[in-house]
């Protein structure tokens, strides 16, 4: 082929103080394609994009966008130059209509700066059946099914003739029939000569739609192949890598506590949520680690606080320690020993603003309560005492918890619980946007509360994860525990096979 | 932040950001009294300090309103319905003790109305405390009516206003207990953590397992103690109560003083000492523009042209 790449990346490298988050990556798409891009997280796909978005410069290397060199870090001449990205939350004016968000911030004019409303409809109904995509103009996009308002953002960078589609996870949130819809949008783009890159952790959807795959692993491309090429055991394989491979394998070889000392901590009976989560029952056991996985949206983060007591249930029943424990709060659930690592750290988890000190005692004041006092000299010693044993770097407990790194933040996170000695912890993606390193000291303090006779509940996508971690899985399938296995037992091959299909 | 900090050009920058509220009052303090030397006179720094006292009373049990996200725009008719409140139940015959008591409940109980509404019913705080601000002045003026209320013969209460002791004005010291108390509340206490946890992250304290709900109520209800106490403080310094006491812009005034002083007035960050040194601030610039006969208009116009750049300084010093 002598036809330039639409986009082409080359040597892409980007250096965050002392963090390689991307070493010497390329990537390119030609016309009609559509290539798939894979790995884990922190691999480097969100920098990969960044870069080719303009929203971000790369340390070093180039982009080309159609055979010329682009500007670097200039979002603006990205979007000019054809490159349109879509995230995986909605970027649109949920009050407005479809018709105005095509067209926001710069509606066709009439002399006077007035808008041509009739010139926009012509516009906009010509887009619609160039693409053959069916929306009703004057919807507001709020009310519209999250699929179609996917269609509106593609719709959107089509009006501003895009010609390379970068997608974020857009199916995170959809359901498998409108992944379909989605799909088949896709290809008609596709067929228009449009270049697509499509970013996914369900390899299912990646060897449906995509012709070309590109996989990353630890900011780095490992491997560039035609999807007919190439199977998916050697996918998944090439994104976890030889050493967490090895150390999946050793974990593995290690021996799983499946139902620990076998007394039940927790027990759920057909909890249902109407329009969340139904029929949920399982046992959690003292000494297990107990992994929930899916995909994004099956309502695991919904299950799990449920079990805290942040959100409630409709019916079924809860009990802890053999004891009913439907908590209307927090504040319940941790009197009865339960410890919470929401998902989201910055929005959930963490007062940014505070110190490493006061974060780590936020969960245990009233350990250093004293009549009306607060004991600071006890928070500090606990504080340091905590900052050693999980070794938090910088280990400097007067710092404000937004100067540390993810995983620092994390273990800051997990570490307010552990004061308390819990008898139940329930973590929510306890390692997202968490380098390497600070994973594995995570894993180690999740098996050290383990042995300690605490259950663990973990809930987490990412599969390698839930393999090296867990000594029973779940399966949650939109809003069900489809398949609770021991760990020993499975392959992680049937869990993705399981985490995949559609429930009636 | 600390004196050794000293050594190193970036350090004594940051110490000038972080001290940038003292150094200026130094600074006004200098000029004011070169350009009329009675403005340092003993006479006229206390009188200084008992100008400020009435607001700082209030800013400074607002400070934890203002940390925790919110606002409260009702202290203004607070203050009148207390001094009302207390000028009845003198006329009632009630001890002096409960004559505050009862001042001081009206205040909290507007207290816990306005964050029972924020806490419970999650309204903005900005709504339900200007609701608050017309229903609260609406019940003192059908209380008071429009005519003023003497307080005569009633030398204990009058003495909380006008009295001395050691030398010193009641409402000073007043002030002075309240702002320690306050900042003792702050430093000393889980509940000043707690209030600084809300602010920097309301759901993540709600994880954490605390009364996150409870605690905004409270912090609400500190407020309109404040105010209540203020007015109190007020009706026995003029020996007077009026239902119009409060007026339109004293709540600007407390809030100016909170965030000049570098609340934050998205929550989170904050102290009740950088509320004194708003509190102080202000009161310096007030008090140096009226010795230095400055026209009243001018006077408005220059409050609203510092405040603002005040600001802008502590945005460009953080």
């Amino acid at each position: 082929m002598t036809q330039a790449p639409l986009i082409s990346g080359r040597s892409l490298t980007k250096v965050y103080g002392h963090l390689i988050a991307l070493r010497d990556a390329n990537l390119a798409v030609m016309p009609g394609e559509a290539r798939g891009l894979v790995g884990s997280n922190g691999a480097g796909k969100s920098t990969l994009i960044k870069i080719l978005t303009g929203a971000t410069a790369p340390t070093r290397g180039a982009v080309e966008v159609a055979g010329e060199a682009a500007p670097l870090g200039d979002p603006k001449e990205m979007i000019r130059r054809g490159v349109a990205c879509i995230y995986q939350h909605a970027n649109l004016a949920p009050a407005m209509s479809v018709m105005d968000n095509l067209f926001l911030g710069r509606q066709p004019r009439q002399r006077f700066g007035l808008l041509d409303r009739a010139r926009q409809r012509r516009e906009a109904l010509d887009l619609l059946e160039r693409h053959g995509v069916d929306l009703d103009l004057d919807a507001a996009v709020g009310a519209l099914p999250t699929v179609q308002q996917k269609e509106v953002e593609i719709l959107k960078a089509l009006a501003l003739d895009a010609r390379v589609i970068l997608m974020d996870e857009p199916t995170a949130w959809l359901a498998a029939s409108e992944v379909a819809k989605l799909h088949a949008t896709i290809r008609t783009l596709k067929a228009g000569g449009v270049g697509v890159v499509y970013i996914s952790h369900v390899l299912d959807e990646i060897f449906a739609l995509c012709d070309t795959l590109t996989i990353m692993r630890d900011g780095c491309v490992v491997a560039e192949n035609t999807v007919a090429a190439i199977d998916r055991p050697t996918v998944v394989h090439l994104m976890v890598g030889e050493k967490l491979a090895r150390e999946s394998d050793e974990a593995a070889r290690q021996k799983r506590r499946a139902r620990g000392s076998g007394e039940v901590r927790l027990r759920a009976s057909n909890l249902a949520k109407r329009g969340v989560f139904k029929d949920v029952s399982f046992d959690l056991y003292a000494g297990e680690i107990f992994c929930i996985t899916g995909l994004i949206g099956s309502k695991r983060t919904e299950l799990v606080r449920t079990l805290f007591g942040s959100e409630s249930f409709d019916s079924g029943s809860l009990e802890v320690d053999g004891r009913p424990a439907a908590f209307s709060s927090p504040s319940r659930a941790i009197a009865r020993g339960i410890g919470f690592v929401p998902e989201d750290r910055r929005r959930e988890g963490l007062m940014l603003e505070m110190t490493v000190t006061e974060n780590l005692a936020m969960a245990m004041l009233d350990r250093f309560r004293q009549g009306f006092m607060l004991r600071r000299g006890r928070m500090v010693e606990a504080g340091r005492k905590a900052i050693s044993s999980l070794s938090i770097q910088p280990p400097d407990g007067t710092k404000p918890v937004n100067l540390l790194s993810g995983g620092n933040q994390q273990k800051v996170l997990v570490g307010k619980w552990l004061n308390r000695a819990p008898r139940i912890l329930i973590l929510d993606e306890p390692t997202v946007g968490v380098d390497v390193g600070a994973k594995a000291e995570i894993y180690a303090i999740l098996r050290r509360e383990r042995d300690r006779g605490a259950a663990v509940l973990v809930v987490s996508s990412d599969l390698e994860e839930v393999m090296t971690l867990a000594d029973r899985i779940g399966v949650m399938v939109a809003g069900r525990l489809v398949a609770v296995h021991d760990a020993e037992a499975v392959q992680m091959d049937e869990i993705v096979r399981e985490i995949g299909m559609e429930t009636a | 932040m600390s004196a050794g900090g000293l050594a190193t050009p970036a350090h004594f920058r940051g110490w000038i950001a972080g001290n940038a509220l003292l150094i200026a009052i130094l600074a006004i303090v200098i000029v004011f009294s070169v350009a009329q030397p009675a403005f340092v006179s003993p006479d006229n720094l206390i009188g200084i300090v008992r100008q400020v006292a009435l607001f700082g009373i209030m800013a400074t049990c607002s400070t934890f309103v203002i940390m925790t996200g919110g606002v409260d725009l009702s202290v203004g008719p607070v203050l009148a319905i207390a001094g009302l409140v207390s000028y009845y139940s003198l006329g009632a015959g009630l001890p002096l003790v409960l004559v505050i008591v009862s001042g001081l409940s009206v205040g909290v109980l507007v207290g816990l109305v306005n964050g029972g509404l924020v806490a419970f019913l999650e309204l903005p705080p900005i709504i339900v405390t200007l609701a608050m601000l017309g229903v609260v002045r609406g019940s003192a003026l059908i209380l008071g009516g429009p005519e003023q209320h003497l307080i005569r013969d009633q030398p204990q209460y009058t003495f909380i206003g006008a009295g001395n002791v050691f030398g010193l004005p009641v409402p000073i010291l007043i002030f002075g207990a309240t702002a320690l108390v306050m900042m003792f509340v702050q430093r000393r206490t889980p509940l000043g953590l707690l209030v600084a946890a809300i602010g920097d992250n309301e759901r993540a304290a709600y994880l954490s397992g605390h009364r996150t709900r409870a605690t905004k109520t409270l912090v609400y209800a500190i407020s309109g103690f404040g105010a209540a106490l203020a007015g109190i403080v007020q009706s026995s310094q003029v020996h007077t109560a009026l239902a119009t006491y409060g007026p339109f812009g004293t709540e600007l005034d407390v809030i100016a003083a909170i965030v000049v002083g570098g609340t934050s007035i998205m929550g989170g960050n904050g102290s009740v000492a950088r509320t004194l040194l708003g509190v102080f601030f202000l009161g310096v610039v007030n008090d140096g523009m009226n010795i230095l006969n400055v026209p009243i208009d001018i006077q408005l116009m220059a409050k609203g042209a510092i405040i603002v750049i005040a600001l802008g300084l502590a945005a460009r010093g953080t």
